[in-house]
């Protein structure tokens, strides 16, 4: 018996994950099908490292029911102690604390900083890949499969770096052979309906790049109502055409490897007043899409202590949506 | 941990040469949400009870290194992580007086996934907090 067995065996979780006998910490066989729940610690920024430890914010996932299975998880590349280079002892404690806690790594949310050097002579195409296959090594050798891969932007829309293509093509037998995906974040103000999104799909198409690169979409993008902030009560409609329909995401579905499941309200009766979960959620169900819906936080409390009971609100959401109840 | 205040107040303090304060010292922490590679700070600068100090008046100590802010803008390999505060230590002969100070620390960064044309995030932005130097 594994120690990640045991641990589950002691805690009464009796699940088909834990009885497959090849399970081990790395083993993702007897994974349960469909939308999942998983958190982002970026979610509790300002309390890491303030009022928290890594492993505090451990037992909070933790704490969110690991009870049918792991919860997944996404960290930023800085809360790697001596990223980018971390000794193996600190790579040993972290998958402990992922055995013990029952956290899944999903994604590692890293960037290729093209602004390196310059805010006007990005990174040459060279430079970027190396950057990148950094990060994809660093994310096999801590457990993920997923990688947010943020590119720079040269507009307004969040339209990529012109030299994207080259480094990702260069990249794509690295991440195949890493089990790494490299997702950029589609994220609001772009639309769904865009040339942004045409180009992405109309290179994985051309270059047959899935699953090794596609997409993570942030939940921002359906966003209708206003949030409160800067001032504004919000509540307000937004404009159509300022944000994506739910039925936008079907077309992109077999693209989407893993979602940000962005909020930044939720009321005392668990539900998220601005942003329509329960229609995206329904449609991920129909579309048997399988994999997990990390949570983000950016609520106005969030530097406040928020995070933590929003983070929890917004998990009873899910499991209702998920049928977890 | 760190404090939630930028500016730290465990390690203010005088530096000393030959026994004569030659400096001082002020931790600062990075409240952007993830580390920063070296070269893209825009650079640090330091006022205490209204006097200025930038550029090679300061010197940036990361990760047990210290660096000149001329050296930073070249290093693209290591990163100023979240949990570390930065020991900046600035030069001024004579040092502080003992007691209560008024410290502003401004720092900027670049932003790779932000326009430049809307590049807020990370615009040089400014810290201050009473400090109090023991020594």
């Amino acid at each position: 018996m594994t120690r990640k067995e045991f641990l589950q065996a002691t805690a009464g979780a009796v699940t088909a994950y834990t009885a497959s006998p090849v399970l081990n910490a790395s083993s993702a066989a007897a994974e349960r099908p469909g939308p999942k729940r998983g958190v982002s610690f970026y979610s509790y920024y300002n309390d890491l490292n303030v009022t928290c430890t890594l492993e505090d914010l451990f037992a909070e996932a933790n704490d969110l029911d690991t009870r049918l299975y792991d919860i997944g998880l996404e960290v930023l590349t800085g809360v790697v102690e001596d990223y980018p280079n971390p000794s193996d002892a600190w790579v040993k404690k972290w998958h402990d604390m992922c055995a013990k806690y029952h956290v899944k790594p999903v994604e590692f949310g890293h960037w290729v900083d093209s602004k390196l050097y310059s805010e006007t002579e990005p990174l040459n195409t060279k430079e970027s890949y190396e950057q990148l296959v950094q990060d994809l090594r660093l994310a096999n050798r801590l457990g993920f499969t997923c990688a947010r891969t943020k590119l720079g932007v040269i507009d307004g829309q969040l339209t990529p770096v012109k030299n994207w293509r080259e480094f990702i093509k260069m990249a794509l037998p690295v991440a195949e052979k890493l089990n790494v995906r490299m997702l950029p974040e589609i994220h609001a103000p772009t639309l769904l309906k865009s040339k942004v999104l045409d180009d992405y799909v109309e290179f994985i198409i051309k270059e047959k790049t899935t699953p090794w690169f596609g997409i993570n979409v942030d939940f921002g993008v359906f966003q209708n109502i206003t949030s409160p902030g800067r001032g504004q009560p919000g509540g307000q409609p937004m404009k159509e055409g300022t944000y994506s329909k739910p039925e936008d995401l079907i077309p992109l579905l077999p693209y989407v490897h893993c979602f940000h499941a962005k909020f930044n309200i939720m009321t005392d009766d668990c539900k998220c007043p601005n942003i329509p979960y329960d229609e995206v959620i329904a449609i991920l169900k129909k579309h048997n899409w399988n994999g997990y819906l990390l949570s983000e936080y950016e609520g106005e409390d969030r530097s406040t202590g928020g995070a933590f009971a929003a983070v929890r609100k917004q998990h009873v959401m899910l499991k209702r949506l998920l049928g977890e109840v | 941990m760190l404090e939630k205040e930028p500016v730290q107040q465990r390690g203010f303090h005088n530096v000393f040469q030959n026994g004569k304060p030659v400096g001082f010292q002020v931790r600062y922490r990075s409240t952007y949400y993830r580390g920063i590679w070296l070269s893209m700070s825009t650079g640090f600068e330091v006022t205490v009870d209204g006097e200025k100090f930038s550029g090679p008046q300061i010197r940036v100590t990361i990760g047990g290194k210290t660096y000149t802010q001329e050296e930073m803008k070249k290093i693209g390999n290591v990163q100023w992580p979240n949990y570390e505060a930065a020991i900046l230590t600035v030069a001024k002969p004579g040092g502080l007086a003992l007691g209560v100070h008024e410290v502003a620390v401004t720092w900027g960064h670049r932003t790779s996934y932000i326009p430049t044309n809307v590049g807020i995030l990370g615009a040089p932005a400014t810290s201050t907090r009473k400090l109090v130097l023991v020594y």
